[in-house]
């Protein structure tokens, strides 16, 4: 069952930098609770219905939706699309990963070994060499190799709190531990963390992502802030969101090197010039939305509303 | 496995008695869930989610050094009080409850919640 696609409305923009831009919002199942989104194969979309135990997939032509359970006690997480074409989903309910083949329909499950204990699992990236790297924000970090089903954990550093999890262009790994409030490198080697400490003390590094260069954009709960990690430089940079109290949730950068971040505080997501350093903010489909995670295609950012169960979309100008 | 346990949960509950330990123990082991952003250890507050000592019969959104979104501070305008069927409310469907609370949850059955309030309740002031 799905409901037709709400609305389609002209860019909300202000203090633009560049062209205004178009979005579009989808209702999905009451309930669904979308926590992540992720574009799939053939136009399609992802998202997790995390309270719904199921792998959401939207039809953007016709705003069809259907559920693809993935097993009792399911709560995905977070959800991306390997380079397999298929979607990887971290699992909190189940305490593992799960794999759906667009093809075939199958779900494949990959248990967290037993040993490791209920680890909230959150978000994964692949690195260049095609293992999948993930987070458990109860304090692990781990890798899973999919051709051949090999596993590790490891504890993190200063326990809980790992979030956010991205690859850059070359294919290296970092994380942000949201509790702990760093930034730290895999050594895809040895499996080993190295914590890159912010220069803002406890500002809650929740979500980190890659731009065109390997520079690492982080988005801050604590701090408001959106900060900026150089690998080659070591330097950081941190630029504060609009608005009074802002809470930076969600971070993605898109082919254009445009940074979004999604803000609780006033309830929208901001569009980030790094030239110009100026935002551009987009407001959300209701008040109170909660976009926990923003991913995206060229032309098309995706941002699922957790709390309105719905997926706008907000597709850019050419620049 | 989540159905066994519930199944489980609803013979302790029917059975009574020593049930109440039982039913504290599945409690504390689905507090995994909420670990990553609350803690029980009075005056731990540098996690995401407000401390959670004392929260059965305490003040909805009471944490002085918490910034708590302002759904819930206008649901603590008119609730007061974290009773047990009103955590049991919020528990079942966080923004469903509250709506634009900040806080999203798993789907836990109503005897998971039973058994996690009363950890909660038997956890307070835990050192």
């Amino acid at each position: 069952m799905h409901r037709p696609v709400l609305a389609a409305v002209l860019a909300t923009a202000f203090a633009s930098p560049s062209a205004a831009a178009e979005t579009q919002v989808f209702e999905l199942p009451d309930g669904a609770r979308p926590h992540d989104v992720a574009p799939a194969p053939d136009g399609l979309v992802w998202y997790t219905a995390q309270r719904q135990g199921a792998l959401g997939i939207l039809d953007p032509a016709t705003g069809a939706v259907r559920h693809v359970p993935l097993g009792e006690g399911s709560a995905p997480h977070g959800v991306i699309q390997g380079p397999d074409g298929a979607a990887w989903i971290t699992d909190s309910g189940l305490n593992a990963i799960v794999r759906y083949d667009p093809a075939s329909e199958a779900v494949d499950v990959w248990p967290l070994p037993e040993q490791t204990g209920y680890a909230n699992l959150n978000t994964s990236a692949f690195d260049g060499a095609g293992t999948l790297w993930f987070t458990g924000q109860n304090g692990i970090y781990g890798q899973l190799v999919p051709a051949t089903g090999k596993m590790e954990v490891y504890a993190a550093p200063e326990g809980r709190g790992p979030y956010g999890i991205a690859a850059t262009p070359a294919g290296e790994v970092y994380f942000v531990s949201l509790a702990g409030s760093y930034l730290a490198r895999i050594d895809q080697e040895s499996g080993k963390a190295q914590v890159i400490e912010p220069p803002t003390p406890d500002q809650g590094a929740r979500r980190v992502w890659s731009d065109s260069a390997g520079r690492l954009w982080i988005s801050e709960w604590n701090s408001g802030q959106l900060s900026r990690y150089d690998p080659a430089s070591g330097a950081w940079a941190a630029w504060k969101l609009p608005g009074d109290g802002p809470k930076a949730y969600a971070v993605y950068v898109d082919e254009r090197d445009i940074v979004w971040v999604s803000d609780f505080g006033s309830n929208a997501v901001f569009a980030f010039d790094p030239a110009s350093e100026r935002f551009t903010r987009y407001p959300m489909s209701e008040e109170g939305a909660n976009v926990r995670q923003i991913l995206g295609r060229a032309g098309e950012v995706w941002l699922p509303e957790s709390a309105t169960d719905r997926l706008m979309v907000i597709r850019t100008a050419t620049p | 496995m989540r159905r066994a346990a519930a199944a489980a949960l609803a013979l302790l509950l029917a059975s009574g008695g020593a049930a109440g330990d039982s039913l504290v123990a599945e409690g504390e082991r689905l507090f995994a869930y909420c670990y990553a952003c609350h803690s029980l250890v009075p005056g731990e507050a540098n996690l995401p989610g407000p401390n959670l000592a004392g929260i059965v019969g305490g003040p909805v959104a009471a944490q002085e050094d918490f910034r708590y979104s302002p759904a819930m501070l206008r649901f603590a305008q008119s609730e007061g009080r974290w009773t047990e069927p009103l955590l049991d409310l919020f528990l079942a469907d966080p923004e469903a409850a509250v709506a634009g609370t900040w806080m999203s949850a798993p789907s836990l059955a109503p005897e998971e919640r039973a058994a996690l309030i009363a950890y909660l309740r038997a956890s307070t002031g835990v050192q």
